[in-house]
């Protein structure tokens, strides 16, 4: 019985040696292991075995099933590794990807919203009104006389109605004083109107963004402050800034800012970004009128108001050298903000 | 406004100003410097230098090496490329530090190894008008060492834009008194002898309210000709074109003081000059030859004949002004109010220097010296003989009042960054005058400043924002609603740009033809579409009622550029009337989708596919999380395959694809699909959950049912069915299979199979099969019931 165990061992492990495959592995585990595998029938044969040997074949029997185990085993795990490198074998790593639609943004958007970020940390909330103006939003109430150019049917879209489409957002302040009482900090960003011809500069249809900051104290260095900060989040917390005095009809002072800014390829210079004032005093003498009471009365309130064009904002930021390419939506040109 | 440096300078002291100074002085005063053109030599830096030897580059051959004399204690050694000179010859020579026109600033270098200190220079090198090739020759007794400018003429044109509320700076005068204010520097008196006004003789004013002063004087025997070089210099250093010495002398005096002045053949007159409103339909023949038919807001200069000899303000009549022949003339200045010549130059689209002043607002007091200072012109230039006394119609009407600075509210708004005298002594500077009652007193040229913060104003500007403190502060205020449907809207678009689709941004003013292209929710009506009175061109004359047109036009370029996919998508206003136009101009917000071409991007693992409809409905079901979205077929004129989008039943937007003819028509190869949605009920589908529901505990079991039924049929109905039965243990049931076979051979041609797994489960326990299979049946039952289908 010891030869036939020693047989079934050596035969065994050259099979297993021999398995090409888990499943000619599974199969040399079977023939000996299995529930008639040649060791477990010889197992079986040990109850005929003498009292005075059973110990010693059981010895035997334990050392081939431990051998063969331990083969098996160890078999197993060097064809699992062979088959696992096999599998990795062909995979270049290297070649391009699987492509997924990668979508993007407008650039006006994208200019917006970092705006509005800017100035919601600094406690301005959104405000909005029509697009379709009266006069009195877009020009009466904004201390514009009437024979002030741009009220021009040359310059301005009008409807038949008399309606207009407004020419700046600041017909918003107008709006929002009517419903609101002081204090007041809005910004309404927006699409402005005006009858330019569509070339590299100029758009008929823009965007802008309005401020407003309405209080009992609200004073020239509220200005400066809001809006230097404001600009130097945007453009860096290096950029000089400065005021020059303007004339807009609806703010007094009045003033346009600039910020230096390095052109790539050119030496720095100052580009005008935004015109900023405080607001008239007749602008509150009109809203109480519209609203029939003295809630923005001219001699407690005071108030800044600010406007820029985010189109040129975005032209400022990505060296974008015609406006057009903001409103043609050139998926070559729309990508590169993906 | 065009201002020259060297006109400026007779007003007042500029010497050791540079142009960059004045450039900021200007700036900082709220006058724009647009354009700043310098003629001749600018920098001091620019000397004549004799050249004492010239060599050739040892490493150059198109190279001398030369050593010049520039009047200081050694020669200069420069490398030079010209040829035209000889050892001897003056020549102009750029020291390092010298700014050349153009901004480039010369120094020292290194040519080809030979050190060069400095620039040898043509004529178009330093400004001058290019003459022979090579070096500029200076005359051979210039002083070495002189900067080369005093030996030409130069001078620097300024560009300025005047704010419309400041018309007393339209003049040299006017200018150089802003300048003086800001230098705190005297201004140079000015050498007028101021004559006699008596009562007017040969005037009549017939429209005080248009022309409260009217004042002429008559110059007999004067010849008319050239002017001097000095009058033709000081018009041509702004842009103008002398023409004789009587106009130069009244279009030198309006630059000068900023008064329009007109001069009249005086033997072109018949009897008084007669100030008067126009006639309705009276016509007048401009100088510029334009002809115009007037109303009677319009004011006339017109004579007892009662032919239009000037339309006031504006422009000279063709045959009235003064020509070669004339001998006499009567000299013109007036104040005529701003607000008619402002419509009468609107009304006529003429427009002059003198309209551009009179419409802003001429100084009343400056009338009579502007007449003086042309009188005593035209007597030096054209000779003659003036009247003794200048003949005055009506008065100087009264243009300023007295204004009260308030010295809290002053220092409330300049946060405290000015002393009250400080502010004081600008206001003086600027030529007002504290009264006794401590009111000021405004100079008749400021007719802006009317109230207190006109005063502020000056002084801020004058102080500068510059001088004023920062502060860094606000209230708090609660967020709008505007803030919460902004934020609705960008979580959308980073939704959609996750999704692959690209922003748009399109014109909001179309075209009529792109009305067809129009799918708003509610479909229009006549009268509902919105356009504009005036259109600057066809393609922008209505204001978009949808946003799909120009999603569709932007697309349709993009097709021209070869695009390959086509995904985009974009949020805004809309604009309509209602109703066949009863509601005017609504606007509303909406989200609108184009998709065409090929659904995925292709490559070594991904096949071709062109997108459809279904790819669209990925992205708005992707788009709402985990809404259910129902489409609803629904005819929609101009478009295919129309649908309704519904989410709980509500009316979200409309799907829909356009007709092949109009996709062939813009040269689209594949099918295009596009959708728009009202942004208002979208961004209420978007608040998120209120609460989670708990995870199952049990679990639960699925059955799958293949049916088949007519090709027709859609899938909207079996969802109706199911819907309806509510069967409580069904959680859920989706399609998983259509299968359809044009031939016929495994399913009938007029047939589908629609495959479909129903989950099942109860969430307080687990179900026995017999429930399940009892629910299931009930299902089936109600499907065979409900469509008549047969169970594979």
């Amino acid at each position: 019985m010891k030869e036939q165990i020693e047989a079934i061992q050596t035969e065994a492990l050259a099979q297993i040696t021999a398995a090409a495959d888990e499943r000619s592995l599974d199969d040399a585990r079977v023939a000996v292991l299995g529930k008639k595998g040649s060791l477990t029938l010889v197992a079986v044969g040990i109850k005929d075995v003498p009292k005075e040997d059973k110990a010693a074949v059981g010895q035997l029997l334990n050392a081939a099933r431990t051998a063969i185990t331990a083969a098996l085993e160890e078999k197993q795990l060097a064809l699992r590794e062979i088959a696992d490198r096999a599998a990795l074998a062909g995979i270049d790593v290297t070649l391009p990807a699987r492509q997924l639609h990668t979508g993007s943004l407008h650039p006006l958007t994208l200019i917006r919203d970092e705006a509005i970020r800017i100035l919601r940390r600094m406690g301005f909330a959104l405000a909005d009104g029509p697009e379709i103006e009266d006069e009195f939003h877009c020009f009466d109430a904004l201390n514009t006389p009437t024979d002030h150019p741009a009220r021009n049917e040359k310059d301005t879209f009008y409807f038949d109605s008399g309606k207009l489409l407004r020419t700046h957002t600041s017909s918003v302040q107008i709006r929002t004083m009517e419903t609101q009482t002081p204090p007041i900090r809005i910004i309404a960003p927006g699409s402005a109107y005006r009858r330019d011809e569509i070339d590299a500069t100029h758009l008929s249809v823009f965007n802008q963004l309005e401020g407003l900051y309405i209080g009992t104290d609200v004073s020239l260095p509220d200005l400066k402050g809001t809006l230097e900060y404001f600009l130097r989040e945007l453009f860096g917390t290096q950029t000089e800034v400065r005021f020059r005095p303007h004339f807009f009809p609806f703010t007094e002072p009045s003033f346009e800012i600039d910020v230096k800014l390095t052109v790539k390829g050119q030496a720095p210079k100052w580009i005008e970004v935004a015109g900023c004032g405080m607001v008239d005093p007749a602008v509150f003498e009109a809203i109480n009128t519209s609203r029939k009471d003295n809630a923005f009365d001219p001699e407690k309130i005071t108030g800044f108001a600010f406007g820029m064009g985010l189109d040129r904002l975005a032209m400022i930021r990505w060296g974008i050298k015609d406006i057009r390419l903001l409103i043609e939506n050139d998926a070559r040109f729309l990508k590169q903000f993906a | 406004m065009n201002v020259s440096l060297n006109w400026l300078a007779t007003h007042l002291d500029l010497s050791g100003k540079s142009i960059k100074e004045i450039d900021d002085l200007f700036t900082f005063a709220g006058i724009e410097v647009e354009g700043i053109v310098s003629k001749g030599i600018a920098s001091d830096k620019i000397v004549v230098a004799q050249i004492m030897e010239v060599i050739q580059h040892p490493n150059a051959d198109r190279l001398k090496v030369t050593q010049v004399d520039c009047g200081e204690a050694r020669l200069r050694q420069i490398v030079c490329g010209a040829r035209n000179y000889a050892v001897g010859d003056k020549v102009p020579c750029a020291l390092p530090g010298a700014e050349l026109p153009g901004g480039f600033i010369i120094g020292e270098t290194i040519m080809r190894k030979v050190e060069s200190k400095g620039m040898l220079c043509a004529a178009s090198e330093i400004g001058l008008p290019a003459g022979e090739d090579g070096l500029l020759l200076l005359p051979r007794n210039s002083e070495i060492g002189k900067p080369v400018k005093q030996l030409f003429d130069s001078d620097t044109l300024l560009e300025l834009e005047v704010t419309p509320n400041r018309p007393d700076l339209l003049s040299h005068r006017g200018m150089a008194r802003e300048l003086a204010t800001l230098l705190k520097t005297p201004l140079l008196p000015l050498e007028i002898a101021i004559r006699e006004t008596a009562a007017a003789k040969e005037i009549r004013i017939e429209a005080a309210d248009a022309c409260p002063l009217y004042t002429a004087i008559r110059i007999s025997g004067v010849t008319v000709k050239e002017s001097p070089a000095w009058l033709k210099q000081r018009l041509e250093s702004i842009g103008l074109r002398p023409i004789n010495n009587i106009v130069d002398v009244t279009n030198y005096v309006l630059h000068e003081l900023g008064q329009p002045l007109h001069a009249f053949d005086a033997a072109k007159i018949a009897g008084n000059l007669i100030v008067r409103h126009a006639n309705d339909g009276e016509t007048f023949l401009a100088l510029d030859e334009s002809k115009h038919t007037l109303t009677p807001d319009d004011l006339l200069i017109s004579d007892e004949s009662g032919s239009p000899l000037a339309l006031a303000g504006v422009m000279g009549g063709l045959t009235s002004g003064v020509s070669e022949t004339t001998t006499d003339i009567l000299l013109e200045s007036a104040y005529f109010t701003p607000q008619g010549i402002r419509r009468t130059s609107r009304r006529t689209s003429l427009s002059s220097d003198s309209s551009y002043r009179f419409e802003r607002g001429v100084d009343p007091a400056g009338v009579v010296s502007a007449s003086c200072l042309a009188v005593q012109l035209i007597l030096e230039l054209a000779g003659g003989t003036a009247e003794a006394t200048t003949q005055a119609a009506g008065e100087a009407p009264v243009v300023v009042k007295s204004v009260t600075l308030d010295a809290q509210k002053l220092d409330q708004l300049m946060g405290g960054s000015i002393a009250l005298a400080d502010a004081e002594e600008i206001l003086t500077r600027l030529g007002l005058t504290k009264l006794a009652d401590g009111t000021w007193n405004v100079p008749s040229f400021r007719a802006d400043l009317q109230r207190h913060i006109d005063l502020v104003e000056e002084i801020a500007r004058v102080h500068g924002l510059a001088n004023v403190p920062s502060r860094l502060q606000g209230t708090f205020v609660p967020a709008s609603a505007v803030d919460a449907a902004y934020d609705a809207d960008m979580v959308l678009r980073r939704r959609l740009a996750a999704l692959g689709l690209h922003e748009c941004q399109t014109i909001k003013l179309i075209s009529d033809a792109q009305v067809a292209d129009t799918l708003p929710l509610r479909p229009m009506q006549d009268g509902d579409v919105i356009r504009v009175r005036l259109p600057l061109s066809e393609d922008h004359a209505v204001m978009r009622p949808s946003i799909v047109p120009g999603l569709v036009a932007s697309a349709a370029r993009n097709v021209r550029q070869q695009a390959k996919s086509l995904r985009f998508f974009e949020m805004g206003r809309v604009f309509r009337n209602a109703g066949g136009g009863k509601a005017k101009d609504q606007e509303s917000e909406t989200l609108a989708l184009l998709l065409s071409g090929s659904a995925q991007p292709t490559g070594w693992s991904q096949a071709e596919r062109t997108a459809d409809l279904y790819d669209l409905k990925a992205i708005l079901s992707a788009l709402l999380g985990d809404r259910k979205i129902t489409f609803a077929p629904k005819d929609r004129p101009g478009f295919t395959l129309a649908s309704d989008i519904k989410v709980d039943d509500q009316t979200l937007g409309i799907f829909a694809r356009l007709t092949p003819a109009r996709e062939r028509e813009l040269d689209f190869s594949t099918p295009v699909f596009v959708a728009e949605l009202d942004l208002g009920k979208l961004r209420k589908l978007l608040i998120g959950i209120s609460h989670v529901e708990d995870l199952p505990q049990f679990p639960g079991s699925s059955r799958d049912a293949a049916m088949e039924l007519p090709l027709a049929t859609p899938n909207a109905q079996i969802e109706a069915i199911i819907a309806k039965l509510a069967e409580p243990l069904l959680v859920s049931a989706e399609c998983f299979d259509v299968f359809t076979d044009p031939t016929g051979q495994k399913i009938a041609a007029d047939s589908k199979s629609v495959a479909y797994r129903f989950h099942y489960r109860e969430p307080t326990r687990t179900l026995k099969t017999e429930e399940i299979d009892t629910a299931h049946q009930k299902v089936l039952e109600a499907l065979t019931k409900g469509l008549g289908v047969k169970f594979r």
